[in-house]
């Protein structure tokens, strides 16, 4: 039963590999092996080799991932800790909007969002994109940090105001360390989303080398800028999916844990 | 005005200080706190004494660890004054009453070893390193914990972090000790060792001490004196002795003595009490009795009888024999009337 | 003291950023469905009452889109917790190397949408790709997989379910592993079998889990774009359009901003109806422990 798992999750992806690697004549018809030969690492060429080159998508992924990670962070820390300190309707009022933001498919989003990218100047700019994404994101940060805050002993920060620590020591020294985990697992979370995100980065973008990763692959999709285009769809398919396949098996338990503590408290 | 233990006392607390004798009186004036319309306190007062220890004592709910947040701070007061020395710290923030809690978790700092939990507080008000490490040395030397500095919460016995706790709270030289519940996550034969230890570091010179606690053997042995509560509501503060000769009602007779005490109803809703170790056999007259069981206590047994007003308990030397039916008697002038309302009744014979 | 207005301002800034991306554009949304504002009216908004409305009620393409949609979702997510359910029941066993399984299991749901979709789309291939190299080892004629108006959908859902299943299977495991063991070793001792357990135990004890997962998969179904962009544009045919990409198309190629704004409203009226629904439907409160026990008997 595991095996099977294992082949459903996993067959696709290794099938692109597969593809990736071998000549454009050799996955149309394998048999006939043709001059060119079978094993080839020709369609990675032509990627890398293009203007503007893949890695450039891959790049452009991870900053604005990391910026809206880092500024999502420090912007639901104290939202988090501030409603987790309301009692009665208006903390139950908020998580529930907060849900509600979270489920919503932010696609519907779109057009106001760009016309807020034109009216503020903010389209064709990389770092611009934090901004929405910080706001996609932020419902399911807070609602998971809220969670992690809730988990803490109430003792603990008692102790702690008697002490005579005041609210920003008590969150620097105390409060914030014992979160490491959960803020671990809410930064990958945040990180996958805005590296997944797909409509905002396709409208507000639209410089080739300033795209992200999913315009960048769907333009390779719309395209014929290949003569036979499934190799170079296929490495293209692997070097998008590189990078987070590492990060998804380094940091799994964390991603892991962040969702389902989620969905226990949430 | 050393802050060194004082070598023949090894008491933790400064000659010098605010007030007389390093401690001051902690006066409680009508002190009450509701939340949402539901009263948790009620028009407490109370005053205790500097170095004098007092055990609020009473069943869960009574609201003995609401008093205790509201002399730290940690809740508001919705009536009344708290007034310690000539200070009505009623308003100030936790941080700057100088009162320190040994709370029932202990609430160390996980992430943090013995001593950076002990020294945060300190680091963080600016108290000099030097300094620091004088005072935090001496509290770790009082305490027996010097050894263990390096380690983390999670390496420590209950007793140990239980110590740590303590240091935490001394090291401030408070001028308001609060314990809530310290012992309830150590086990009793622990509890019985460490009380006379606890009672040396706490009671004596200092400051006044409040120590909450459902277990009354842990009140009586830890406390000069106790205040019962119930509902929110002080029933009787006093000496064990006193609240167990003289309870001003039902409840108190109740709640203190083990076995309890035995209740037998009279005409007109009112009751007679009768503590087990009161009761005795009968050489002529008395209450018809039938024995029903035997209980060995060691040095005593328990005896559980059937009578006509009522079961009884009666408390005799375990080397005593007794018939299956027999006649109970006990001394007029151990009697304790109580009315319809639970009061105590004067001069009922 | 605490004072309470204190953490509220500590709330205000996150508070405010969502305020301006989340409830300003919805705001700006519904302007523009009572607005026209395209190429005709040289990209100026200019009201036009409901004009948009109406012409959304007679728009063929719109509801042939709406249907679709709906399909898509309900078929979807029906399949997601079914599967999500067995792959949650398999994870649950203790085993070696249930970490890695875990992670590898994951995979197909981190990945990008766009990325994924482009993968299919070879996969899909007629007649070059492996699953039609497949059939035709098993002397099978070949199949258009993404070009029969009829049937495509049905391979749309299949990509959709391979990626989104992990989500839910992750959300069923968090569940199954809040279920305390000693309830079901104490249905065991009174004889019950495998199906009865988790007819009887598991599932009802899963079901704030499960309503969960509903929600969130429906409301994300339902607004599918990247997947249908990238695998099939919406077709052939347009039998694979969805409500967001009809409303992505009215804006970006059209340029009809405010009929695409009346598509976006109607398809969040659509997703907001659904899953409100769903959580009433489902919203049993999860029996407790000791409750169950009182079932079991």
């Amino acid at each position: 039963m595991r095996a099977l798992l294992l082949l459903w999750s996993l067959a696709p992806l290794l099938w692109q590999l597969y593809s990736s690697l071998v000549t454009p004549e050799a996955l149309v018809d394998p048999q006939a092996v043709a001059a060119g030969g079978f094993w080839t690492l020709s369609n990675y060429r032509q990627l890398l080799e293009a203007d503007p080159p893949f890695w450039r998508h891959l790049f452009n992924s991870t900053v604005v991932g990391a910026v809206s990670t880092a500024l999502t962070l420090a912007l639901a820390i104290p939202c988090a800790y501030g409603l987790q300190q309301q009692r009665g309707s208006l903390r139950f009022a908020t998580v529930l909007a907060l849900l509600a933001a979270a489920i919503f498919p932010t696609v519907l989003l779109f057009l106001p969002l760009l016309q807020l990218a034109r009216s503020l100047g903010l389209g064709n700019q990389l770092l611009a994109l934090s901004l929405p994404y910080i706001a996609l994101n932020l419902p399911l940060a807070v609602l998971l940090l809220r969670a992690a805050f809730a988990d803490l002993p109430a003792d603990l920060e008692d102790a702690a105001r008697l002490e005579g620590l005041h609210q920003t020591a008590r969150l620097r020294h105390v409060l914030l360390p014992l979160l490491a985990p959960a803020l671990g697992s809410t930064a990958i979370l945040v990180f996958l989303f805005s590296w997944n995100e797909y409509p905002v980065a396709l409208t507000w973008i639209s410089r080739l080398e300033l795209l992200t990763l999913p315009p960048a692959i769907a333009r390779i999709a719309g395209s014929s800028l290949f003569t036979v285009p499934y190799g170079a769809f296929a490495a293209a398919t692997v070097l998008g999916s590189l990078p987070l396949l590492l990060a998804v098996l380094v940091f799994q338990r964390s991603i892991v844990n962040g969702l389902t503590q989620g969905a226990v408290k949430g | 005005m050393s802050t060194m233990p004082s070598a023949t006392t090894g008491q933790p607390f400064p000659a010098s200080g605010p007030a007389q004798a390093g401690g001051e009186e902690l006066r409680l004036l009508g002190i009450g706190r509701r939340v949402a319309e539901r009263p948790l306190l009620q028009e407490l007062t109370l005053t205790v004494a500097p170095g004098e220890c007092l055990a609020l004592l009473g069943p869960s709910g009574c609201g003995k660890t609401t008093t205790l947040r509201l002399l730290a701070g940690l809740d508001p007061v919705s009536q009344g004054r708290i007034l310690l020395g000539n200070d009505d710290i009623t308003e100030q923030p936790p941080g700057s009453r100088r009162v320190a809690m040994v709370f029932q978790s202990y609430a160390l700092y996980p992430h943090l070893s013995v001593l950076g939990n002990l020294e945060l507080g300190l680091r963080l008000r600016g108290v000099p390193a030097r300094e620091r490490e004088q005072r935090i040395g001496a509290t770790l030397e009082l305490l027996q914990l010097s050894e263990l500095r390096q380690r983390r919460p999670a390496q420590l016995s209950g007793g140990q972090r239980q110590r740590v706790a303590l240091a935490r709270a001394l090291l401030r030289q408070p001028r308001l000790v609060l314990l809530d519940e310290p012992m309830s996550n150590l086990d009793a034969q622990l509890r019985e060792e460490l009380r006379p230890e606890l009672r040396r570091l706490l009671c004596g010179n200092g400051p006044p001490v409040l120590y909450v606690t459902h277990d009354q053997q842990e009140a009586i042995g830890m406390a000069d004196r106790l205040a019962i509560l119930q509902n929110g509501r002080l029933q009787q503060v006093g000496t064990a002795r006193e609240l167990y000769e003289r309870p001003v009602n039902r409840f108190v007779a109740c709640f203190l003595g083990r076995p309890a005490i035995n209740l037998l109803p009279q005409e007109g809703g009112r009751q007679l009490a009768l503590r087990p170790e009161h009761l005795r056999p009968s050489q002529g007259e008395g209450l018809a009795a039938r024995l029903l069981r035997r209980e060995w206590w060691g040095a005593q047994q328990l005896c559980w009888l059937e009578t006509s007003r009522g079961p009884l308990r009666m408390l005799l030397p375990s080397g005593q024999q007794l018939p299956d039916s027999l006649q109970v008697c006990w001394e007029r002038r151990d009697e304790l009337w109580f009315g319809a309302d639970g009061e105590r009744l004067e001069g009922v014979w | 003291m605490k004072r309470p207005w204190a953490s509220l301002l500590l709330m205000l800034p996150a508070l405010a950023l969502l305020a301006v991306v989340f409830l300003w554009p919805l705001l700006q949304v519904g302007l523009l469905s009572g607005q026209a504002s395209s190429v005709l009216t040289g990209l100026e908004p200019v009201a036009n009452g409901g004009a948009n409305w109406q012409r959304l009620l007679r728009d063929s393409r719109f509801w042939d889109d709406a249907r679709f949609t709906l399909r898509f979702a309900l078929v979807s997510v029906g399949l997601e917790l079914i599967l999500g359910l067995a792959i949650a029941l398999l994870l649950h066993r203790p085993a070696r190397g249930r970490g890695l399984l875990r992670a590898v299991t994951l995979l197909p749901w981190a990945l990008p949408g766009t990325v994924l979709a482009l993968g299919w789309r070879w996969i899909y291939n007629d007649p070059y790709g492996p699953l039609n190299a497949l059939l035709q080892a098993l002397r099978l004629p070949a199949h258009g997989f993404l070009t029969s108006p009829a049937s495509t959908w049905l391979f749309v859902v299949l990509a959709d379910v391979w990626k989104c299943t992990p989500f839910v299977a992750l959300l069923l495991l968090a569940g199954l592993q809040s279920i305390p063991a000693e309830l079901e070793e104490s249905l065991r001792l009174e004889g019950a079998g495998r199906i009865q357990i988790l007819w009887r135990l598991t599932l009802p004890l899963l079901t704030p889990w499960i309503t969960l997962a509903l929600v969130f998969r429906m409301a994300q179904a339902l607004g599918v774009f990247d997947l249908v962009q990238v695998l099939t544009r919406g077709g052939p045919a347009g039998s694979t359009e969805s409500l967001a990409l009809y409303a992505y198309l009215q804006a970006m190629r059209f340029l009809d901003f405010g009929y695409s704004a009346t598509v976006v409203l109607a398809t969040f009226m659509l997703v907001a109806l659904l899953t409100l629904l769903g959580w009433l439907l489902l919203r049993r409160p999860a029996p407790t422990p000791a409750g169950t026990r009182e079932l079991a008997r």
